[in-house]
C-alpha cells in the first residue's frame, strides 16, 4: 500500500513515546543542550528537504473520554507514562521505508524515545492529505 | 508557549520559523541564574526545594523545545515556569502569602518592559552572587565550597564533578548532601554581605575561585577538556564579581588577572598528540593575546591602591612570563623577587618549589637545588610528582643524568594524570639516551 506508483508523496505521522522527563532526568546539562539541538536540528533539516511539514510536543497532561455517552472520564497522566505519545512530526515522503529511515536517524532514540510510524490514509473523507504535491516533488532528496 | 510567528508577514511561512539557537553551555549557566531566583523566594533553608524546581523546570524545557523549537527568550521562558512551579511548591507547603505576593511581582517583571526587562538581569545577576556568597560561607570547608558553587552555581552534573575531581559521582553526591544539610542548617541570608562582614566574606569566595580555577589548571587527574570548564567558570564567576560594587577591589581584580594571564597560555600548554608542552618549548605566537590584553587591564586595575595580595605577586609573575618575547627573555630576577614576597606572604611549600625554580634560572641548577633542599617541610612535597620533575631538571641540566633518571622515575611513578605521564616518561627516556656523567 505504501508504495505510491505516481511518486506522488505520502504523509506519515511519527508518534514519539517515552519521551517524558524521567528519560532525561540522569542527563547533565550538556548533554541536555545536545539533545535539544541535535533534535531540532534533525527536524529543521527535514524541513529544509520539505519532509517535514509540521511537528509538536503534546502536555502529559491527559483525558481520556470513554464509554457509551462518554460517561467514563479519566483523567492523566497516565501510570503508563512510557506508552503516552509525547508529540509528533508529520512527514510528507516517498514510502514507509523512507518515513523509517528519517525515523531510525532520530537523536532520542538513544534516551529511550519509541517511535512509531503511521501513514495516514490519503482516502480520507476530510482531505488530510492536503498539501500540493508539487511542493514536496520539487524539494531535493 | 506557542512558537511566535513574525508579525510582519502577512502570508504565513510555509514551514515553522528556525527556532532560536541556545547560547553555548545555556543548560548549564541557566540552573546558577534559576537556583539564585528560586533561593530568594524560598530561601536558603529549602535548598532542595529550588533545587527540585530548577531541575523539574530543566526537563520541561527539554521535552518542550525538543519537539517544539527553543523560544525567542528561553531563559524567561524557563524563569516563568521554574516561578510558577515554586508558586504551586509554595502554595503546598502552605507558606505565607506574603511570599507568593512577591514572586508574582517577580513574575510580573520578567515579563515586563524593555526596561523591568533589564533590572530583572541585574536582579538576577545579584542572585548569582548572593549564591556565591553562600556556597563560600566560612561554615563550609574550603573544598566542598568548590564541590557546592560547581553543583548549584555552575551547574555541573555530579558525574562531572566527579570525573573533574577523579572521584566516584556517589562520593560526590554524598558530599554535596551533607554540605546542603550544613548550609540549610547555618541558618544564612540570601544575601550580599555588607558593612564590616563584606571584607573576610569577599576573602572566602575569592579564595573559592581560586581553588575552582586551580583545580582546572593543575590538571593533576581526571577528564582534561571538563577541568578547563572549570577554569573557565572561575572567570565567569570572578568577572561577575569584580562587575559588582561589593566585588571591585584590588584583590579581586588581581585574581582575575591571574586567572586571564594563566588562561591565556592554555592553548600551547598541550601539543596536537594532548602531550604536555613545557614553558621554554611553547609556541608563544598561541597564546592568547585577547586574554593577556584584558589581564594586563585587570593587572592595572589591581594595582589601584597599597594592597599587595598573593593574587597580585601571582599575577605579576604570570604576566611577566606573558610579556616575554621567548623563553630566554624572560625576567627571571624579576619573578624570583616576586617569589620572595609571595614566600613572605604565604610560605608553602609549593611556593618555595616554584620560587627554587625561579633560583635556578637567576643563580644556576646547583642553586635551585640548595633552595630544594632548604624547603622548611619539604617531606610534605614528597608525594608529589612535581618536586621529582623539578629536581630531575635540575640534575639533568648539571648533567647528572643518573639522579636525573631517578627522579623522572619516581615522579612518573606519582604522576596521575596522561599528559604528565608522558612528558615523564619523554624526559626519563632522554635520559637514557645520554651518556652517563
Amino acid at each position: 500500500m505504501e508504495t505510491n506508483p505516481a511518486s506522488l508523496p505520502s504523509a506519515f505521522l511519527l508518534l514519539f513515546r517515552n519521551s517524558g522527563p524521567e528519560n532525561h532526568a540522569h542527563l547533565s546539562p550538556g548533554e541536555r543542550q545536545r539533545l535539544v539541538t541535535d533534535w531540532n536540528d534533525w527536524f529543521e533539516g527535514l524541513v529544509a528537504q520539505g519532509k517535514a511539514t509540521e511537528g509538536q510536543p503534546l502536555e502529559l497532561d491527559t483525558r481520556v473520554v470513554s464509554g457509551p455517552g462518554g460517561t467514563r472520564i479519566t483523567d492523566g497522566p497516565f501510570p503508563e507514562a512510557k506508552e503516552a505519545i509525547g508529540g509528533y512530526v508529520k512527514l510528507l515522503v516517498r514510502d514507509r521505508d523512507e518515513a523509517t529511515a528519517i525515523a531510525r536517524r532520530h537523536p532520542g532514540l538513544s534516551y529511550g524515545l519509541v517511535i512509531e510510524v503511521r501513514e495516514l490514509t490519503p482516502h480520507c473523507h476530510l482531505g488530510v492529505n492536503t498539501k500540493p504535491a508539487d511542493a514536496a516533488v520539487a524539494a531535493p532528496v | 508557549m506557542t512558537p511566535s510567528v513574525p508579525e510582519s508577514s502577512a502570508v504565513p511561512p510555509p514551514a515553522a520559523p528556525r527556532p532560536a539557537q541556545l547560547v553555548e553551555h545555556f543548560f548549564r549557566h541557566e540552573t546558577g541564574r534559576l537556583h539564585g531566583a528560586l533561593l530568594r523566594l524560598v530561601g536558603v533553608q529549602n535548598f532542595t526545594l529550588a533545587e527540585d524546581v530548577a531541575q523539574e523546570a530543566m526537563l520541561r524545557a527539554l521535552r518542550t523545545w525538543s519537539m517544539g523549537g527553543v523560544p525567542p527568550n528561553p531563559s524567561a521562558w524557563i524563569t516563568r515556569v521554574a516561578l510558577n512551579l515554586a508558586r504551586d511548591a509554595l502554595r503546598h507547603q502552605r507558606m505565607s502569602t506574603a511570599k507568593e505576593t512577591s514572586i508574582s511581582m517577580h513574575h510580573e517583571q520578567m515579563l515586563g518592559t524593555p526596561a523591568a526587562a533589564w533590572a530583572a538581569a541585574h536582579e538576577l545577576r545579584d542572585d548569582a552572587l548572593r549564591l556565591m556568597f553562600v556556597c563560600c560561607h566560612p561554615s563550609v570547608a574550603p573544598d566542598a565550597q568548590v564541590v557546592l558553587a560547581l553543583k548549584v552555581l555552575c551547574g555541573f552534573s555530579t558525574g562531572e564533578i566527579a570525573r573533574a575531581f577523579f572521584s566516584s559521582e556517589a562520593a560526590i553526591a554524598k558530599q554535596l548532601t551533607r554540605t546542603k544539610q550544613r548550609v540549610a542548617e547555618a541558618g544564612l541570608g540570601f544575601e550580599i554581605p555588607e558593612g564590616e562582614n563584606l571584607a573576610p566574606r569577599l576573602d572566602g569566595v575569592l579564595a573559592a575561585l581560586y581553588l575552582l580555577f586551580n583545580e582546572g589548571y593543575k590538571a593533576s587527574a581526571g577528564d582534561r577538556l571538563l577541568r578547563e570548564e572549570l577554569c573557565h567558570e572561575a572567570l565567569r564567576l570572578t568577572s561577575l564579581l569584580v562587575a559588582h560594587a561589593a566585588g571591585n577591589t584590588p584583590r579581586s581584580h588581581a585574581l582575575l588577572a591571574l586567572m586571564l594571564l594563566t588562561a591565556a597560555r592554555f592553548p600551547s600548554r598541550l601539543d596536537v598528540h594532548g602531550d604536555l608542552v613545557r614553558l621554554d618549548d611553547q609556541d608563544r605566537s598561541k597564546w592568547d593575546q585577547a586574554l593577556i590584553e584584558r589581564g594586563l587591564i585587570e593587572l592595572s586595575a589591581a594595582a589601584n591602591g597599597p594592597e599587595l595580595s598573593e593574587y597580585h605577586l601571582q599575577a605579576g609573575i604570570a604576566a611577566l612570563h606573558c610579556m616575554a618575547a621567548d623563553y630566554a627573555s624572560t625576567d627571571w630576577a624579576r619573578i624570583l623577587r616576586h617569589y620572595d614576597e609571595l614566600y613572605r606572604l604565604k610560605s608553602s611549600p609549593v611556593v618555595a618549589l616554584n620560587r627554587a625554580v625561579a633560583v635556578a634560572h637567576v643563580h644556576g641548577p646547583q642553586a635551585g637545588l640548595d633552595a630544594i633542599t632548604a624547603i622548611p617541610q619539604r617531606e610534605r612535597l614528597e608525594s608529589h610528582y612535581l618536586l621529582h620533575a623539578v629536581t630531575g631538571e635540575l640534575h639533568w641540566r648539571m648533567k647528572d643524568h643518573r639522579a636525573a633518571a631517578e627522579d623522572f622515575r619516581r615522579a612518573l611513578q606519582l604522576a596521575q594524570v596522561g599528559p604528565e605521564q608522558l612528558y615523564l616518561s619523554r624526559m626519563l627516556d632522554r635520559t637514557a639516551d645520554a651518556p652517563a656523567a
